[in-house]
């Protein structure tokens, strides 16, 4: 056998532990209800409730930022995340978080948000066209 | 129904919309005729007339087509520059305040122009291959105006069958967008200003990094229209040198446009750091990977006759991912685990079929001429180059399949069904693997310089690698100390990796100085990748946030435990907060146009002498949006040679809207609401910071510039102010003159308070004291994060270095082409 074919064997091997591996690494999406039964950290989507009050007060503590989120199986639970709030995060239409439950609080280490961007989509645009009309 | 229109200029839109089809249609005949010229030019009828004629088809289709894009350029940017705000494109990426140069950049924020930019870029180089490919022509020309004609169909959006094909830039704002105002003939008066450029891209590299991405797109097309065209014509190995300079340019320029990318990212996004292993920048680095892979394996071949399949494979595979990474980003498919995706503009199947008709077009041809391709049956030596370049290859590869699984669990979930979620912390995941590739290669670049084709002589191998592994050792032991990275072992063995691969290649670059000039854009361009990794890897593994806050407040220890380090400090204004060695003070803001920069000061004083040994002002800036509350922020960086210190606000008190002054303007709106209160000699009355007691009345009271007679009245109201533990004095005076009241109130701007004695109740014995004071002073803060990137200009460094590397080897093998003919 050729040294080449020997070391694609190898490198094809290795390949395939990089794909396990991979898929070895990667979480899962859940609910907060999957969140309580497990140790481990995984991915919650849901929207804002915008109802409750979002919790940050720099003054206080510039690494507190607290809020109520809606899962997709429409459980609420309080979020905690320990930095300070992410830009855009009021006008969120969806929100993945990155976390585990430490008692009855999601502490997420990352926040994810899909934003309705002023930029990319159009329906927030005709809005603003409709806001001028209303001014003459 | 139909509404005659006010004010639009269609003639723009219209001409433009023209083009693109004309731009589709010459590219599609473009193919068709090189085809035939390229057919015809083979088979047992070979005829050099018709060869010449289907040629001249083509090659005024060709020109066709560049003449459209051309216009569908200058139709767009016309619109664009003329803020023709009918037009979508205009309207969603522009805006009327926006200088020149953002005008440009924000001609490709759209996806539709970004494709234009591609489709302008394969054009220029298509006549390039015009002009110098002499009998490569035909051949290479069919495949590039295949992807020019696809390129071309995406920027189409007329329907077809009820579908609509492509997405074009000239579609009107009253067909994109549903509104009830266009159903008004003069609609276009309402709409006096567009959306503006995202803030974001509001910095002088979205202007330059765009258009470098795509020619790095774009110019990948090239070596893989070359690797059909050889196994199409059957001239197999003859393809490799044309090739191989394109590749080196393909490399360099996509290589180039990607760190610029990064650097956009480290100067003007505050996710803190150049590289974040986000789906976006990966699917620019996979085919990047493959290419520089492919291009290691074309040199093995053209030198020794091995690797042949793979370094065909590797070209051709590097286009099709580059279509895969357009599919990435352009499909929408990316959804939540991408930050900054483009959202789907309904063209999914569309972006599926381009990557598919080249990923079946190079597997056809492989598969067919499988049998007539010059794969060796011999084995390489192990001490021979061409061994070692292909390992390298390989594992290239490899570092590539790990990223591209990775980045591809949303694609694999949208075919299974499946539901995985990417790891939860994707820079671990990465590094995990990343790192050992890396090591792997380095040592790979260094030795198999030293390396023969064919055959070397193992012991002089060891004797001229043997200094540098030594020397390398001390100056890792060195590099490790300084830089602090000895806190993992494989930081060490990655230093030591690329020191051994800087050293080794220096050796090979300083015997070029002495004559052996073939090596040294290979040694350069390796010594550069070292310096790269070097940088990226202490300025990743030892970036430092200084910002670091443990005051939290009232959320319990357990918190604090769990989320140390905190990684956001507040600052108030003119309050110094001692940040690692720097002292920083939050100097103020100031706003120009839409953004607030805050001043912050950053000072290094010596603890013994106190003298200040640095002193240096920051700028981040925010952009305040009123009305959605909240904060666009941009950072600013401190660079220096071994070091930046860069700082971004997180969080800052929002601004109210600006209050306007208005006819009537009285001092009491600087006030709250006052207090009324009734009061007699020796009472005391509460305000906010203290209390006031009446001391006397003074009924013998004095007005500045008033004369009394003997029937008015004026009374004072001595009054004493307790004000945070000051005391002051006061006295409102209160006038009766001809039978009218009067007061004149008293301020005290130290406690912010107004006071004013406004009646007497003779019947019930009191006063009545009116106390204004001032709404609480808010103290202003923001809330910073810095962080302290230590040697990243060994990754930019490196970059440079590597490019100027790409740009040696290029004119070489060019040259070597040349000589050729």
């Amino acid at each position: 056998m050729k040294k080449s074919s020997i070391a694609g064997l190898i490198i094809i091997a290795i390949a395939i532990c990089v794909i396990i591996s991979t898929y070895a690494d990667s979480s899962t999406y859940g609910s907060f209800s999957d969140a309580r039964e497990t140790e481990s950290e995984l991915h919650v989507v849901g929207q804002l409730n915008k109802e409750k009050e979002l919790f940050y007060n720099p003054q206080q503590d510039a690494n507190y930022f607290a809020f109520y989120l809606k899962d997709n199986e429409g459980k609420e639970c309080k979020v905690v995340f320990g930095g300070s709030k992410p830009q855009d995060f009021e006008r969120s239409e969806q929100i993945v978080l990155t976390g585990k439950m430490v008692g009855n609080e999601f502490h997420a280490s990352k926040i994810l948000m899909k934003c309705p961007s002023k930029y990319t989509k159009d329906e927030v645009e005709v809005t603003e066209v409709s806001a001028t009309t209303a001014k003459i | 129904m139909d509404i005659q229109f006010v004010g639009e200029n269609l003639l723009p839109g219209k001409l433009g919309q023209f083009f693109i089809i004309l731009s589709f249609c010459s590219a599609l005949l473009a193919t068709v005729c090189y085809y035939f010229a390229t057919v015809s030019s083979h088979g047992d009828s070979f005829q050099k007339q018709t060869v010449a004629g289907w040629q001249k088809i083509a090659r005024v289709a060709f020109s066709l087509n560049i003449l459209s894009v051309i216009g569908i350029g200058s139709c767009l940017f016309y619109i664009i520059y003329n803020h023709l705000f009918e037009y979508h494109y205009a309207w969603a990426h522009s805006s009327k305040t926006l200088p020149v140069y953002y005008i440009i950049s924000s001609f490709w924020e759209g996806q539709e122009g970004s494709f234009w930019l591609w489709t302008f870029w394969q054009g220029l180089l298509g006549i390039i291959i015009v002009l110098r490919g002499r009998t490569w022509e035909n051949s290479v020309m069919t495949t590039i105006m295949l992807s020019q004609a696809f390129i071309a169909s995406m920027l189409v959006g007329v329907e077809v069958l009820g579908e609509r094909i492509g997405s074009s830039p000239f579609i009107l704002l009253r067909d994109a967008v549903p509104g009830p105002i266009f159903a008004r003939p003069d609609y276009l008066t309402m709409i006096t200003d567009g959306n503006g450029l995202n803030p974001l891209l509001q910095n002088y590299w979205m202007v330059i990094h765009p258009p470098t991405l795509f020619l790095g797109f774009a110019s990948m097309v090239v070596p893989f229209a070359y690797a059909i065209a050889g196994l199409w014509e059957k001239r197999y190995s003859e393809w490799v040198k044309p090739a191989l300079p394109w590749s080196l340019f393909a490399v360099m320029i996509l290589g180039t446009g990607i760190i610029m990318g990064s650097f956009w990212a480290y100067e003007a996004l505050n996710f803190g750091g150049f590289w974040a292993w986000d789906p976006v920048e990966n699917a620019s680095i996979i085919p990047w990977l493959t290419l520089i892979a492919g291009v290691h394996v074309l040199v093995a071949y053209k030198n020794s006759g091995h690797s042949y399949f793979t370094a065909t494979f590797l070209v051709m595979i590097s286009f099709v991912l580059v279509l895969y990474a357009s599919f990435l980003t352009r499909s929408g498919i990316l959804g939540e685990t991408s930050v900054h995706a483009f959202t789907d503009l309904g063209m999914f199947w569309h972006l599926v079929s381009y990557i598919l008709v080249f990923l079946i077009l190079m597997v056809v041809f492989l598969v067919i001429r499988w049998k007539d391709m010059p794969i060796t049956k011999k084995d390489e030596e192990t001490y021979s180059r061409e061994f070692w370049l292909f390992i390298g290859a390989l594992v290239l590869s490899v570092a590539c399949i790990q990223i591209l699984a990775t980045t591809s669990v949303p694609v694999f979930n949208a075919v299974f069904g499946t539901e995985i979620a990417p790891p939860p912390n994707v820079i671990q995941h990465y590094n995990k693997w990343q790192v050992p590739f890396a090591v792997v290669v380095a040592f790979i670049s260094a030795f198999s310089q030293y390396l023969k084709y064919k055959r070397t002589d193992a012991k002089k191998f060891y004797i001229s690698i043997g200094v540098s592994l030594v020397l390398a050792v001390f100056i890792t032991a060195a590099a490790v100390y300084i830089t602090k990275v000895y806190t993992n072992f494989m930081y060490i063995i990655l230093t030591y990796a690329a020191v051994f691969s800087i050293l080794a290649n220096a050796k090979i670059l300083g015997d070029a100085f002495k004559g052996k000039w073939k090596l040294a854009g290979s040694a350069v361009a390796h010594i550069g990748f070292a310096f790269l990794l070097v940088g990226a890897l202490i300025a990743a593994a030892t970036n430092n946030v200084i910002s670091v806050n443990n005051t939290g407040i009232g959320f319990g220890d357990e918190f604090a435990k769990s989320n140390n380090p905190r990684e956001n400090i507040i600052l108030y204004q003119d309050e110094p907060v001692k940040m690692d060695r720097y002292t920083v003070t939050y100097k103020g803001d100031s706003t120009e146009g839409v953004n607030t920069y805050y001043k912050i000061n950053y000072r290094v004083i010596d603890t013994v002498s106190g003298e200040i040994k640095e002193n240096f002002d920051l700028y981040p800036n925010a952009q305040q949006n009123v009305k959605m509350r909240q904060i666009i922020a941009s950072p600013d960086t401190r660079h220096y040679l071994f070091h930046d210190i860069y700082t971004h606000v997180s969080s800052v008190p929002l601004k109210e809207e600006e209050h306007e002054d208005h006819e009537g303007h009285s001092d009491d709106e600087n006030y709250e609401k006052p207090v009324n209160h009734e009061v007699n000699v020796g009472d005391t009355v509460r305000f906010r910071e203290g209390f006031i007691t009446v001391k006397a009345i003074n009924r013998d009271a004095k007005v500045q510039n008033i004369p009394l007679s003997d029937q008015d009245i004026a009374i004072g109201m001595q009054l004493e102010v307790n004000s945070k533990g000051k005391t002051y004095e006061s006295e409102p005076v209160y006038l009766l003159k001809d039978g009218s009241k009067f007061d004149f109130g008293k301020k005290i701007d130290e406690a912010g308070l107004k006071l004013r004695f406004t009646n007497v109740f003779p019947d019930k014995d009191k006063l009545e004291l009116m106390v204004y004071q001032k709404p609480k002073v808010e103290r202003n803060w923001v809330v910073l994060k810095a962080i302290e990137f230590p040697y990243i200009n060994l990754f930019w460094g490196g970059t440079i270095i590597m490019v100027v590397g790409f740009i040696l080897s290029i004119f070489r093998r060019n040259k070597e082409l040349k000589q050729s003919r």
